[in-house]
Formats: structure tokens, sequence, C-alpha cells
């Protein structure tokens, strides 16, 4: 190891753990402070809201919801976003997973959470049966998409307990009374952390309008399928999160109670109206004040590493000549 | 007990196996190990489970065997025996562990590869179609009425529409940007003969830093993804857990 000369080499062969800790405390400040985050959205979240709010009320959206705990920080924001929208326009959906057996507890546990908020605020709260279908998980993504794809009433021709406690075909209930073929669904959903977003594009893209929730590890593939038009809209990410709940709030197109509109949005001249019931800022306005701190704090911590990299090659340089 | 202590001792729980799995920041050490041991134990049993209770049970058992109405003697889904010539299929998998037996497990692995190459060829399509149309993008202004494309909210559709329908200079340009960087950087990948010449040694170089903006922006994009689940993960220490504790405590 080389040794240590000047105060620059010493900011280069800081301890890493002093920079985790420092992280920690920064990110527990952000976590603490409550201000509100001024925010550009992106052109791809704003898609993703204008498609979801193009859901006519009493439609019925797939969700396929490949994600678990392990991205928490991302999937639980995008969707209790996409769930509050969808329960605000009283859409239906249909909710299953082709990826993790651990994910359908974890969509159960949002949906109860959202459900005793939604009780708290004297809205009505979504039912299963009646309002939502919860066909829980499916091995082998590929094989199963391509069956949603060629016959979803044979794919999920499974028997759930109705409003009554009675075993009947998911096909009775209003939620999947109008399916006959996967593009009848109004929107399919996908929110994931994993390549089970290029799975579904690949086998169901060209059947049914397809939008996306993804984390930030699988943006860029999902960008790539939007900007070819293959999905709709997407949401990337925590910054995806914030931009969701940034226009449940203020709309698109949507003057705010000074007039001026806050989120323009150039691909529709109407505006796409704002969440007018319920929690709108939610997770993402909570996370993203910390999200700014650590991202500053590594570009700082970046320049620094640069500048003692600099100075101290040039430190030992004057003192060999010396 | 009741539903606050409950939800505290769960919480409580989850703040251990967060703090003991964090604290290999600090070094590897056996209370790390022990977290790292219940985590994948935990994750492995509760897979197992799942499998039955969620594809397994109602995907192939309840089907194989059909199901009761709620009289209990006349039959809702008549079962369908044929549903049983998966599980020998399926335990043939297990024959390459069989010295003398493992070419039984090449059939249901030729199954599952028949299935996937048969898929391939609408699956590329499906994939790649779309974006080789999205490539062709127009280069030439269609309209000169002005450079970038007017601001059109609260406009009447119609004239929405018309403008939509035409390409403006800054369009174009966009257009031109897209189109470069993506003729550059496809032709860093030509490997089959030798570039010459400055122009296009120099169209190679400008694709090879194109591909690397975009690597750093996946890159970006990755390091935004991590802290988020950090972020998370103290949230969970710092607001859900101390909020139950605060409930717990009265």
């Amino acid at each position: 190891m080389r040794r240590k000369q000047n105060f620059w080499d010493e900011i280069q062969f800081i301890d890493r753990r002093w920079l985790y800790l420092v992280l920690g405390v920064f990110l527990v400040l952000g976590l603490n402070l409550k201000c509100a985050v001024s925010n550009v959205c992106a052109e791809e979240g704003k898609d993703f809201y204008a498609t979801v709010m193009k859901v006519p009320e009493g439609g019925t959206v797939l969700i396929q919801s490949d994600w678990t705990t392990s991205t928490r920080g991302e999937s639980q924001g995008h969707l209790e976003s996409l769930l509050r929208i969808l329960m605000t326009k009283r859409v239906k959906f249909l909710i299953y997973t082709f990826a993790d057996p651990q994910a359908p507890q974890v969509w159960r546990n949002v949906i109860r959470v959202i459900n005793e908020e939604r009780e708290s605020q004297n809205l009505p709260v979504y039912r299963p049966w009646v309002d939502y279908i919860d066909v829980g998980y499916f091995a082998n993504a590929e094989g199963s998409s391509i069956a949603v794809r060629n016959d979803i009433r044979r794919f999920f021709s499974r028997q759930v307990k109705d409003d009554k406690g009675i075993n009947r075909s998911i096909f009775e209930s209003p939620v999947m009374t109008k399916i006959n073929k996967v593009g009848d669904a109004d929107l399919f959903v996908i929110v994931t952390a994993s390549a089970t977003l290029d799975v579904a594009v690949q086998r169901l893209s060209d059947r049914v309008n397809m939008a996306a929730m993804v984390t930030g590890v699988i943006g860029p593939t999902a960008l790539t399928f939007y900007q070819s038009g293959q999905l709709k809209g997407v949401a990337i990410g925590l910054k995806g999160v914030y931009d969701t709940e940034y226009m449940m709030a203020n709309g698109l197109n949507t003057p705010g109670p000074d007039g001026k509109i806050v989120v323009e949005y150039d691909r529709s001249e109407a505006p796409v109206p704002k969440i007018t019931e319920g929690k709108t800022l939610a997770r993402g306005a909570s996370y993203i004040v910390a999200l700014h701190f650590a991202l500053g704090l590594v570009i700082f911590a970046v320049v620094v590493g640069n500048i003692a990299m600099f100075a101290s090659r040039a430190a030992n340089k004057g003192g060999k000549r010396r | 007990m009741n539903l606050v202590t409950i939800d505290f001792i769960k919480l409580t729980l989850g703040v251990l196996a967060t703090i003991g799995l964090y604290s290999v920041l600090y070094q590897e050490t056996k209370i790390y190990r022990f977290f790292e041991h219940v985590f994948l134990g935990l994750a492995a049993g509760y897979a197992l489970v799942a499998v039955w209770t969620e594809t397994l049970y109602v995907n192939w058992w309840s089907r194989m065997f059909g199901s009761f109405a709620e009289d209990g003697t006349t039959m809702a889904e008549p079962g369908r025996w044929a549903y049983a010539i998966l599980l020998p299929i399926g335990l043939m998998a297990y024959f390459v562990f069989s010295k003398k037996n493992n070419w039984m497990s090449r059939i249901p692995i030729g199954i599952i590869l028949g299935m996937w190459a048969g898929q391939q060829v609408f699956i590329w399509w499906n994939t790649y179609g779309p974006q080789i149309n999205a490539t062709m993008q127009p280069l030439v202004p269609t309209t000169w009425d002005t450079w970038f494309v007017p601001y059109m909210v609260g406009m009447e559709p119609a004239q929405a529409a018309e403008i939509r329908a035409n390409i403006h200079l800054s369009q174009a340009i966009t257009n031109f940007i897209f189109l470069l960087t993506f003729l550059s950087a496809f032709s860093y990948f030509l490997f089959s003969f030798e570039l010459k010449g400055k122009f296009m040694l120099g169209f190679n170089r400008m694709g090879r830093w194109f591909l690397m903006i975009g690597f750093g922006a996946i890159f970006g994009s990755t390091v935004m993804a991590r802290f988020a689940l950090a972020i998370d993960r103290l949230s969970f220490i710092f607001v859900e857990w101390a909020q139950a504790a605060s409930r717990f405590f009265g």
C-alpha cells in the first residue's frame, strides 16, 4: 500500500466506513426534512400518467406485479401510486405475478394498507371479487405470458371466492366479465424489478396497451421500449414515483390555484385531471429529499476525490524534484 | 397479544435483521452471517411453500382432481387426468444426478428448449420490429412557419392535430442527432472489416464516446436505484419502526 505523504493522500485513503456513516446521517436528515421539492416530470412519466388516466371508470387493468421486498424502496411506491389512481377512478384490476412466489404477499400488504388509508378518509375500500381479483403466482414467465397471449380465459380459468364466500370462476366476477382476450383489458401495467419486462413486452405488447413502472436498474431497457412505442409510458425508479405523485397532485395541463399550469404536457392539448380524493404526495415525496441529499453527497465526494488525486500527484511530483 | 404489540415485535425483528445485514458495511461479523443465513433459509422455505400453494396446488393438483361445488356432492370442475402425465416428466429432470439414467433428464430439458426455440421467431420480431420501425425518423422539416413546435395547451384538437402532423426544424434536428448517435454507435460493432480513413475512424470513435456516455447514464440510474433501497431501509427504521414504538410505549 502506498504511504500517505500529505493531506491529499489522507483524503484519498479515507476509511470508507466514514463515508457510509456520513451517507447514513444525510439520508436520515433528508427523511426527516419536510419540504416541498419542485419537480420537472420526465416525458415518459407524463405519458404513463396520461395513459393510466385514460382508462375509463369501471374499466379493467391487468397488473403484473413482479417485485418483492428487495426493491421496496422503488416498487412499493410505484404500486401504491398506481393503486391510488385506479381506486380513485373506480377502475377494476386483476393482479398476478410471473416472477416470484413472494410477490403476492407483498402486494396483499400494499392493498391492505391503502384500503386502511381509504377507510380512515371515509372513502370506499376495494373489495376482492367485486373490485379486484388476486390470482397469485404463476411459474415460468415465458410460458405463462404466451398462454395469456393465446387464451387469457383458459390460462386464468380458476375459481376464487366471491363476495358471498362461494367458489366461482373469476370470469363471472365484475372485474373480468368483459375480458375474452388480453386486448380486451383497457391497460396492462407491469410493475417490475427484473427482466420480466422484456418477457412481457416481447409476448404481449402487440396485443394490449402496455405501460410499465420499473426500478432504476431496469429503466434504460424500459426507455428503449418506450421510444419505440412498445410501452405507452414508463415510471422509472424513485424519481418515477415522485413524478407520478406530483402529477396526481397537480394534473397535466391543469391550472393550479394561481391559474398557472404546474406540469405542462405537450402531447395533449387537453388537461389531464389531478387526483381529487385520498393521498397524492406519499412515499415518493418523503424519499425524494433524501435522494437529493445522497446524490449531492456523491457528486461532492467524486469532485473532492478527483481534486485530491490531481493535487496528490502534483505534490508527490514536486517532492521528487526536490 | 393486541395488534399494536404484534406490530411492534414484527417491526423490531425487521429492524434487527436490517441492522444485522447492514453491519457488513463495518466488517463481516458473525452477526451478519447469522442474519444472512436466516434470510436465505426463510426465503427458500417461503418459496417452497408458495410454489405449492400459489402454483402447483391451484394450477396442477386441483385441475387434476377437479373441485366439488358448495353442496359437497356435485363436481363444480371435472378432474382432468391428463395433468398426471406432467409429474413423471417433471421428475425425470432429477435423473440428472444419476450416472446411469441421466439421459432421462434430457427429455424435460428438450421439451423446455423446444418450447423456447419455437417462440423465438415472433419474439424476435416483437422485440426488434417496432424498434427498427421507430429508428426511421424524418430528417427534413415539412413546415418553416416556426422553428419549434408551438405551444398547444388549450388549442382546438383539429388545430393541434395539424401541428402534430408536421415536422418542425427542432424535431428534424433532434431526429438527426438520434440518427447520428444510432449509426455511429452501430459502426462501433463493425468487426468484419477494418475501418480506414479519418472520417470512418472518427465516426467510429464518436460511436464509442456515445456508448460510454450511455453506459454512464445507465450507471447513474443504477446508483439512484441503490440509494432508493437504502433510503427505504432507513425509513423503515427511523419512521415506520419509530411510529410503531411510540404506539407501543404509549
